[in-house]
């Protein structure tokens, strides 16, 4: 809502990623390796070595933000790669080929780190960009798991770190520093700590804070987790969030519904869809995308912890554990209906939409409705047609 | 050519489940299906099972729609509907390698809308590379073969192992040899029906299979004619779908003298190792399979191997299938066809869909292709 006060701790975050972006671009001068890095990979274990992680799904979130996607992604599809691969992945490819760049160039990596519990578009893309970029390409793989954790695939995935830290070794010509790596771990915790107590205070009612918020807010822990700026910045808006509970300011004006909300949103209709819920009354509360950053590292045996707490993410289990999770939050958050995104750029997340809706629907008999768009790419949006979605959901709502 | 045998393998893919389903009824054993083709079928096969591969078919797609976006990939699309048409109620289990997003999220839609008593997932790795690859897929191929163990009741031993090791071998071997008959003399065998006895291969019960391959074989070795003078097209894809697509290649003068696609020649490439561990020789197998979208394997990468073979065998012309929504496959065509190109081969794209009949436009493209490379 235009009339909805602006966090201050907005201004300092503008500031940080504008220096994140310029310590990006002078890494190279500075002789620190750029290392692509994918969102839910041990971002931790760069830090620790000390080369930049770089954030290669960000630039295609920002460019999605400002509404260009659809024209990097020409650049990628005019090579052959179809308009409905992820989005972030023809934006990326697309900013090689391009020869105009609205959002600034993506910077060019000397090393790719890719962890595939999100997808399976990312190694690929970043395999594309490995070619293009002429630098080596490391994949974390994770075996999807189920309910329970497996020895199996916390092994291999475990046994995959120590060759990514020989991998770091090589590049940076240093040994690994482990005594790092546990300061890097507790600044991840602290940072995480404070994220998710911030996404908490969704819960209260009226809530000061929802998930367009978290979106707005994400990206520190999204890219600098594990660094002392994303601790202060949590900090800033964590007490920032305390003030606003203590004034009485709210998310939005006369919250009377809680939403579940999966996945990412529709970075270019952010706005949009804010006002769409506001003018509800209904507040999107909560969606697993935003709570992808929980960690709580165990610094007495670091490796372990890592390899535990990346494989068993929610992105790299089945169905079953997927749906349990949104229940766990349903009840959390005390949700009076879901909005389930069938995001066509994100197959992984979306595939298995249709029928989770109806077992939700059956076993908690909240009202939930999926949806069809792109979270980047405006061709794939109908406001119409997410209207005559969403319209009915809210009349549910009313009426339950 | 058409002799008595060809014909059992153009029916068997006619109708994929009647000859399962004739097993089933008189053997009364367990049928465990498989999609396509990365997965331990020697495993099923030991355990006693009828590994059944899911090929696609004609069916309604109605129904799928409730369960699946109509932007993931036909095959998956239409063996889900093939399972929710009632079209493969002779399962009893069911494999999904994990090849992709689409089959990694395939199992917990296929579970709950047509759970089977044994339902599994071969969690391929995505990096072949690093020494931790093949300890991962010798513990995967344990896991796997304790869950068929706990299916079946008893153990599978390392003589039933052997002997399915021995069995696909030699299926393997003999469909090898009609690759090779076909390379050597095209008009032996039309490029249609090679391909038909692939897909037939993964629906007849194995040792059946050994004796009809068998006297194809020697059939076509007696009547062994001119040797090749058809244009030399290498195949490159997922899968070859549909079969009737071959006609146009077939019509206009080509043999397809290689491929990499899961459901032709890279699905008999290689052989299980019968000597030593049976599970490493399964975990060897799968890592040093041809190279396809699902990863990129370091020392053999997929573009130079496209190169490499396309000069070795001579290949006049690449053509590149694409299934439509396949997602691997489409991060991989544009440096595949620039490498190709580098090499001065001419390549193709198609776009094609499982259950499509409307094949048009294609045979148009296809016959302007295989006129321009194959120069007459
Ligand atoms: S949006 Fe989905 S497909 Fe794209 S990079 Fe993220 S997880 Fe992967």
């Amino acid at each position: 809502m235009s009339e909805k006060k602006t966090f201050k701790t907005a201004q300092l975050m503008k500031e940080m990623m504008k220096k994140y972006y310029e310590d990006g671009a002078a890494a190279k001068e500075r002789g620190i390796p750029v290392a692509w890095v994918t969102a839910v990979s041990p971002v931790e274990i760069l830090y620790a070595a000390g080369v930049f992680p770089y954030y290669p799904e960000n630039f295609g979130a920002v460019a999605a933000a400002r509404k260009v996607a659809d024209k990097l992604s020409v650049h990628a599809e005019s090579k052959g790669y179809a308009h409905d691969l992820c989005g972030y992945a023809r934006c990326g490819i697309g900013d090689a080929y391009a020869d105009e760049h609205p959002i600034g160039e993506i910077v060019k990596p000397e090393v790719l780190f890719c962890c595939n519990t999100q997808c399976g578009s990312l190694p690929k893309w970043f395999e594309v960009a490995s070619r293009f970029y002429n630098a080596p390409y490391f994949l974390l793989d994770a075996p999807l798991i189920g309910n329970e954790p497996e020895e199996l695939c916390t092994s291999y995935y475990k046994e995959q770190l120590y060759e990514m830290i020989s991998l770091l070794e090589k590049i940076t010509g240093n040994p690994f520093d482990y005594d790092r790596l546990a300061e890097v771990l507790h600044l991840s915790n602290e940072a995480c700590r404070l994220w998710n107590e911030v996404l908490d205070t969704a819960a209260l009612k009226p809530a000061p804070f929802g998930f367009f918020d978290a979106c707005f807010h994400m990206a520190p822990i999204v890219t600098m987790r594990g660094t002392q700026e994303a601790v202060t910045y949590y900090q800033a808006l964590k007490e920032e969030v305390d003030e606003r509970i203590k004034e009485g300011i709210h998310a939005i004006p006369n919250e009377r519904f809680k939403i579940y909300f999966d996945h990412i949103p529709l970075w270019p209709k952010l706005r949009w869809f804010s006002d769409l819920f506001a003018a509800h009354d209904s507040l999107v509360a909560v969606s697993q995308y935003t709570h992808s950053w929980s960690y709580s590292f165990d610094l007495n045996r670091p490796i372990d912890s890592l390899a535990e707490q990346y494989t068993e993410e929610f992105v790299n289990r089945y169905f079953d554990y997927r749906l349990q999770l949104k229940m766990n939050f349903f009840k959390k958050y005390n949700v009076d209906g879901f909005v389930l995104f069938s995001n066509r750029s994100c197959k992984p997340n979306a595939f298995g939409l249709y029928d989770k809706r109806s077992i939700l629907s059956e076993k908690t008999g909240l009202p939930g409705v999926v949806f069809e768009a792109d979270m980047s790419d405006l061709r794939f949006f109908s406001e119409s047609q997410v209207l005559a979605k969403l319209e009915p959901f809210f009349e549910q709502l009313g009426s339950s | 050519m058409n002799t008595e045998v060809l014909e059992i393998f153009r029916q068997a893919v006619e109708d994929p489940g009647k000859e399962v389903r004739e097993w089933k009824e008189k053997k009364g054993g367990k049928v465990v299906g498989f999609l396509l083709t990365d997965v331990p079928e020697e495993l099923i096969h030991a355990a006693g099972f009828f590994p059944f591969g899911i090929c696609g078919g004609t069916v309604r797609m109605d129904q799928v729609e409730a369960h699946l976006q109509f932007w993931s990939c036909s095959y998956v699309r239409n063996s889900l509907a093939l399972a929710l048409d009632g079209k493969l109620d002779f399962l009893d289990g069911l494999v999904i390698p994990h090849t992709c997003d689409t089959t990694r999220m395939l199992m917990g839609i296929w579970k709950h809308v047509r759970p089977l008593p044994f339902m599994d997932s071969f969690r391929l790795p995505r990096q072949v590379g690093r020494p931790s690859a093949k300890q991962y897929v010798v513990g995967e191929l344990r896991r796997i073969k304790d869950r068929l163990d706990d299916f079946r009741g008893t153990e599978i031993t390392d003589e039933e192992l052997s002997q399915s090791f021995k069995l696909y071998n030699s299926n393997r071997n003999l469909l090898r040899k009609l690759f090779n008959l076909h390379e050597q003399n095209p008009a032996s065998i039309s490029n249609k029906d090679l391909y038909t006895v692939v897909k037939a291969s993964m629906v007849i019960e194995r040792e059946k299979l050994n004796m009809l391959l068998s006297e194809l074989v020697s059939v076509l070795a007696e009547n062994a004619g001119t040797p090749n003078d058809k244009t030399k097209i290498f195949i490159s894809g997922t899968f070859l779908e549909p079969l009737d697509l071959l006609n146009y290649i077939d019509e206009s003068g080509g043999a397809i003298v290689g491929d990499d696609l899961k459901n032709g020649f890279r699905y008999i490439e290689s052989d299980v190792a019968e000597a030593g561990d049976p599970l490493e020789a399964l975990a060897e197998r799968q890592l040093k399979r041809i190279p396809s979208a699902s990863y990129d394997i370091p020392e053999n990468l997929r573009r130079h191997f496209l190169v490499k073979t396309a000069q070795q065998k001579g290949v006049q012309g690449v053509i590149l299938l694409h299934v439509k929504y396949c997602e691997p496959e489409n991060y991989d065509y544009y440096d595949n066809i620039q490498a190709l190109e580098k090499a001065g081969i001419p390549a193709l794209r198609i776009e094609t869909e499982f259950g499509d009949t409307s094949l048009g436009q294609l045979s148009t493209r296809v016959q302007a292709f295989m006129e321009m490379v194959g120069g007459e």
